[in-house]
């Protein structure tokens, strides 16, 4: 069904293109077309996640949360945008131009480009790669980038501390989060996301029933690769006041707090078709034949509600805390996991 | 072999608490909220809770109980109660005149307390005193007129404060 509907769409673009005489460079408008098309999902569903964050916060603490703005309040984050883009631009003298510059972009586009490889539905994504896997852990790793060069351009303590300890951090979450994927790939011999839903789908079981420890670490360490509490010592804010943002004001502030909910739908859109069988129908729903996109998104907003219920149940871990549980519990933890993977997809033949 | 044990066994309590924290924050995700919406709902307060000042209106005698023995206005410790009475035709002495500044009132309860004849009292329903104006503060006899609700009333068994009242009235 999702198929069906890009079908549709990508024959009215194709007429489109013939009326406006632009045929020949349909291959490239294509693109053009699911980047804004992408860009304004992403936009959109963040404010949806920005007002629901603040509703599962406030229910959990026995508030009511945001109610004012629109139905239920759903408008509030909308609201706050014009807020912050109407702000007036506030930046250090002596900051580091260019790279100032630079890091909230970087920050957001980083994140946003793993995007491109996520399928939403079968047949349904805007760049099929083969290799998608390899180029989402490439491409969320320029975070740190952004956020150290944040830090640094800044030229306030408090920032280049925030940047130190996000790289810190970044890098030494980023080894368990890749080694929880690789079991996955070892099963599936592919580095194709469409290929491990296809995997999932022929096999008749997802990856979170034989693969739940990668499941957990894979959680734990996304969580700490988006910088969100409890690991959100970056930008804890009863030491560092904001971290690597302090300095950031109106728009440029925005697009560190767009990053951050970016890369939180990023590596929950990853662990739903790795590990929660993507646009798959959930066992014994098939007969409702929804969508692959509904059961997909169903599916992320499962993980995102995981990833913030962490936030607003679990105390911040202290620096060394944080190391030792990357370090000493994480990677031991996901090597074990490869180890006795390897030997069991050894034992029994199955892999590729 | 024990470090080894250990370290699992770490890891698995450690879990197992984290799955309790969550299981925790996920049943006040559900239970109902406890926030009033202020404007749109009210707190129900207490009967005897201390708002607001009021002169006691006897609505069966059509006027206040207030005789103007200017207790009040001496146990004010900063003079905010201004009031004049004269004496009726029946001999007893009525209040005409009674201003409360309440821009310096600080609502100690002192004119409350002094009050003999059961005429200055707070009631609790009115206190959402803000005021655009600062004059506004300065209320009339006529501004603070209240008549009281029956359930409210002292109970006739109770010695009540009227019986107190010659003596307060010759001092």
């Amino acid at each position: 069904m999702g198929d069906q509907i890009v079908q549709w769409v990508a024959g009215l673009l194709r007429q489109a293109y013939a009326m406006l005489g632009l045929s020949p460079i349909a291959g490239i408008l294509d693109r053009i077309v699911c980047a804004v098309a992408m860009f304004g999902f992403v936009s959109v569903f963040v404010m949806f996640l920005v007002w629901m964050e603040r509703k599962v916060s406030a229910h959990m603490q026995s508030r009511i949360g945001p109610n004012r703005v629109g139905p239920f309040g759903l408008l509030q984050t909308l609201a706050d945008a014009v807020k912050l883009t109407t702000k007036e631009d506030v930046h250090p003298v002596k900051r580091d131009k260019i790279p100032y510059f630079i890091a909230p972009i970087l920050a957001f586009v980083a994140t946003f480009m793993g995007m491109v490889v996520v399928p939403f539905d079968n047949k349904v994504v805007v760049a099929d790669l083969n290799i998608g896997v390899l180029y989402i852990i490439a491409i969320t790793s320029f975070t740190v980038i952004a956020i150290l060069s944040a830090g640094w351009s800044s030229n306030n303590k408090y920032s280049l501390l925030g940047g130190f300890r996000s790289a810190a951090q970044i890098v030494s979450y980023e080894v368990p989060l890749v080694l929880s994927i690789v079991p996955i790939i070892m099963i599936t011999g592919k580095l194709n996301f469409s290929s491990i839903v296809q995997y999932q789908q022929q096999a008749g079981y997802w990856f979170v029933v034989p693969q739940f420890v990668a499941f957990f670490t894979f959680i734990a360490s996304a969580t700490a690769e988006a910088n969100r509490a409890p690991f959100d010592i970056p930008e804890a804010e009863s030491e560092l006041t904001g971290g690597f943002h302090t300095e950031y004001s109106g728009v440029k502030f925005a697009m560190f707090f767009l990053g951050e909910y970016v890369a939180v739908v990023v590596s929950s859109a990853v662990a739903a078709t790795i590990f929660l069988g993507g646009w798959l129908p959930l066992p014994f729903f098939g007969f409702l034949h929804l969508p692959g996109f509904i059961w997909f998104m169903a599916k992320v907003l499962f993980i995102i509600y995981l990833i913030m219920a962490f936030r607003w149940t679990f105390p911040r871990l202290r620096v060394d805390q944080l190391m030792d549980f990357g370090w000493k519990v994480l990677i031991p933890i996901t090597i074990l996991n490869i180890l006795i993977t390897g030997f069991v997809v050894l034992l029994l033949g199955k892999g590729a | 072999m024990g470090a080894i044990f250990t370290y699992f066994k770490n890891i698995l309590t450690g879990f197992w608490n984290l799955l309790l924290g969550l299981s925790v924050t996920t049943k006040y995700l559900f239970k109902k909220t406890n926030t009033q919406q202020y404007p749109e709902e009210k707190m129900p307060l207490p009967a005897r809770s201390r708002s607001m000042i009021k002169l006691i209106y006897d609505g069966e005698k059509d006027q206040f109980n207030c005789v103007a023995c200017m207790m009040c206005a001496k146990a004010c410790p900063n003079s905010c109660i201004k009031l004049e009475g004269v004496r009726g035709p029946d001999g007893k002495r009525r209040m005409t005149t009674f201003k409360l500044d309440f821009s310096t009132c600080i609502f100690c309860g002192y004119c409350v307390e002094a009050c003999g004849f059961d005429a200055l009292t707070f009631v609790s329903e009115e206190y959402e005193n803000s005021v655009y104006k600062r004059g506004s503060l300065l209320q009339d006899e006529q501004a603070m007129k209240w008549n009281r609700p029956a359930h409210l009333a002292p109970k006739p068994e109770e010695p009540a404060k009227v019986e107190a009242a010659p003596a307060g009235a010759k001092a």
